[in-house]
């Protein structure tokens, strides 16, 4: 079986976010790290939980991005990844999910791979669309927000439950080969391994520049960035820390919230 | 050329969801912009009823599309059928919600229709004449405002943004039904498990001290039930992350895959303020907000906001309040 998991490059969630003087997309100078998308992370260990229990699954793992994304390719191949490939980028900003589902579609069309995975979404983004805009360029079927997948034993079918509202699930049989969008908490993912990391170090990358990849129009486009409204008053408490547990305590109290 | 704007009707069970109300608003939005033509359109095994009741609340136009075997949501059909509907109507926006369905079906239907996909939608805006919509990125720590480049423009809606004004006297609602077979051939759905968590814990108490990756290490949660202690009728909750790491079960997730609640206090602890989980929190009476980070999207939906670290500010509220009250009983 081969398994091509889906992964990107995100800044570090406490990284401060500063919105260009343009107003066109976020600066991208001020990030101060770079992570794997969390609920990428999900997406790898499933597949790795797959290559243990059935040997001799190969797993790649693709990721697009500028150069430094190699960095979440690496980190995947020290979970056990078998083969990276990078999709190069010359922009360092927002990227459209269906370029990104193209261009990951045309790379696995003739691959012959029995499972795609991604993350539910991205936590930049956030946008939740790469996954099934790679079935559907490639025909497959799809299912997002997997909780729980279990392969027939046929190899023709696997068995999904997604995630729906108010924590129930809905529960699918698809025909092999699909793609699955991974919910976060179906497994808990593992740490690199030493010994992984060292061969991704040494290992080479497939690199593809994405000039010379598949260029779809765009069909939508970010024209402002803006910080969010507020949606209540947000007073901010000043002074020390006691100073503001005090103050809250008063409000607290005034308010018959505390006695 | 009149534009069409469809609304994609969600039900689950038998019954119409409330979000699908919200999108009927969206579009009434949409349609202000442009003199346009809204329709609803439903799949469903048997959806006559619920076309009618469509129709009659709203007084749209209603496309029932019965297919037989279709008892739950199934997105390789939604794919195909919708795209088939979506040519034949020429639309020039679908709004669907940003649910487990909208987010399932709707990125493989634009592909299918050459269209633009802009999900989570939260607001429609004119921007230089042109409509835009804005979403939350970097965890709502900013938002894009977004246009289709597109003849067609697919759209998941956020459930809470669009408040439903129902008409009074609705007039000019019709119902058309259609029968259609289609089976999914790649997809089987094989029904829905219903959930086993028990939620009413943290749907019924008057206090959520709620907590997120800010806590930093599972240790901590025991000040998050030492703060939950100092109020009656409390009840401690998380945000995802915080489930996903096992520090809490999920019977305490609040959120969009969560429970939603709406106690007299919610105090939000080292929690980011994600959509996802403002979406079940933000029609708490009072939102008290504790971040490190002075950036973080919570500060936005928060009534008070307090800028220190949660592991040294929970300390100091107790002490604070256990001496207060120690004075209390003396002058008492």
């Amino acid at each position: 079986m081969k398994i091509l998991v889906c992964i990107k490059q995100v800044s570090e969630s406490e990284s401060p976010i500063q919105i260009d003087e343009h107003a066109r997309w976020i600066q991208t100078d001020a990030i101060t790290g770079y992570k794997m998308n969390r609920l990428d992370e999900f997406a790898v260990e499933e597949a790795v939980l797959l290559k243990e229990a059935y040997p001799g699954t190969i797993i790649d793992a693709i990721t697009i991005g500028p150069d430094r994304s190699a960095e979440v390719i690496k980190r995947a191949i020290g979970m056990g990844a078998n083969h990276g490939i990078h999709i190069v980028t010359e922009s360092d900003g927002h990227q459209n999910p269906f370029t990104i589902a193209s261009r990951i579609a045309d790379y696995a069309r003739d691959k012959y791979y029995t499972l795609i995975f991604t993350g539910v979404m991205s936590e930049d983004q956030m946008q939740g669309q790469v996954g099934p805009m790679i079935a559907a360029c490639l025909s497959l079927p799809w299912a997002t927000a997997v909780i729980r997948q279990q392969m027939a034993p046929d190899n023709k079918y696997v068995y999904v439950e997604r995630e729906i509202e108010g924590g129930s699930r809905d529960t699918l049989q698809l025909q092999l080969p699909a793609v699955l969008t991974i919910q976060s908490g179906i497994n808990t993912p593992r740490y690199p391994s030493l010994s992984n990391l060292l061969r991704a170090n040494k290992q080479k990358l497939e690199t593809i520049q994405a000039g010379d990849s598949v260029q779809p129009k765009l069909r939508e486009k970010v024209v402002r960035v803006a910080y969010p409204e507020k949606s209540r008053s947000g007073t901010f408490l000043a002074g020390t820390q006691r100073e503001k547990a005090i103050r809250l305590l008063k409000l607290l109290r005034e308010r018959a919230l505390l006695q | 050329m009149k534009q069409t704007i469809v609304v994609i009707v969600e039900h689950a069970s038998g019954q119409i969801r409330p979000v699908t109300h919200e999108l009927v608003s969206c579009a009434k939005r949409l349609q202000q912009n442009k003199a346009s033509v809204i329709r609803a359109v439903i799949l469903d095994a048997d959806p006559a009823a619920l076309a009618r009741e469509m129709a009659d609340t709203w007084g749209l136009e209603v496309t029932a599309v019965r297919i037989p075997g279709l008892t739950s949501y199934n997105g390789e059909i939604y794919k195909s059928v919708l795209a088939d509907l979506m040519r034949e109507f020429e639309a020039a926006y679908v709004c669907t919600a940003h649910s487990s369905q909208g987010m399932d079906f709707a990125p493989a239907l634009s592909v299918e229709l050459n269209a633009a996909c802009i999900t989570g939608v939260e607001d429609i805006l004119e921007v230089e004449n042109r409509t835009c919509f804005a979403r939350s990125i970097f965890g709502a720590k900013a938002v894009a405002h977004v246009r289709s480049q597109s003849d067609i423009s697919i759209l998941t809606i956020q459930p809470g943004m669009f408040r439903p004004q129902k008409p009074d006297k609705p007039v000019g609602g019709s119902v058309t039904i259609r029968s259609l077979k289609c089976e999914s051939v790649k997809t089987r759905s094989m029904g829905i498990k219903q959930a086993e968590a028990d939620m009413t814990g943290i749907t019924e108490a008057d206090v959520i001290v709620s907590v997120g990756q800010g806590l930093g290490d599972k240790e901590n949660v025991a000040l998050i039930y030492q703060l939950a202690a100092l109020f009656t009728k409390s009840a401690v909750a998380g945000s995802r992350i915080i489930c996903d790491l096992g520090w809490l079960e999920y019977r305490c997730q609040v959120g969009v895959s969560g429970a939603t609640v709406s106690p007299q206090l919610y105090i939000a602890c080292g929690i980011s303020g994600s959509v996802q989980h403002v979406m079940g929190m933000r029609s708490s009476g009072y939102i008290v907000a504790i971040n490190s980070d002075p950036t973080a999207a919570i500060f936005q939906v928060a009534d008070i906001c307090i800028v220190e670290n949660l592991i040294t500010f929970i300390p100091a509220f107790i002490e604070v309040y256990e001496k207060a009250q120690s004075e209390g009983d003396q002058n008492g």
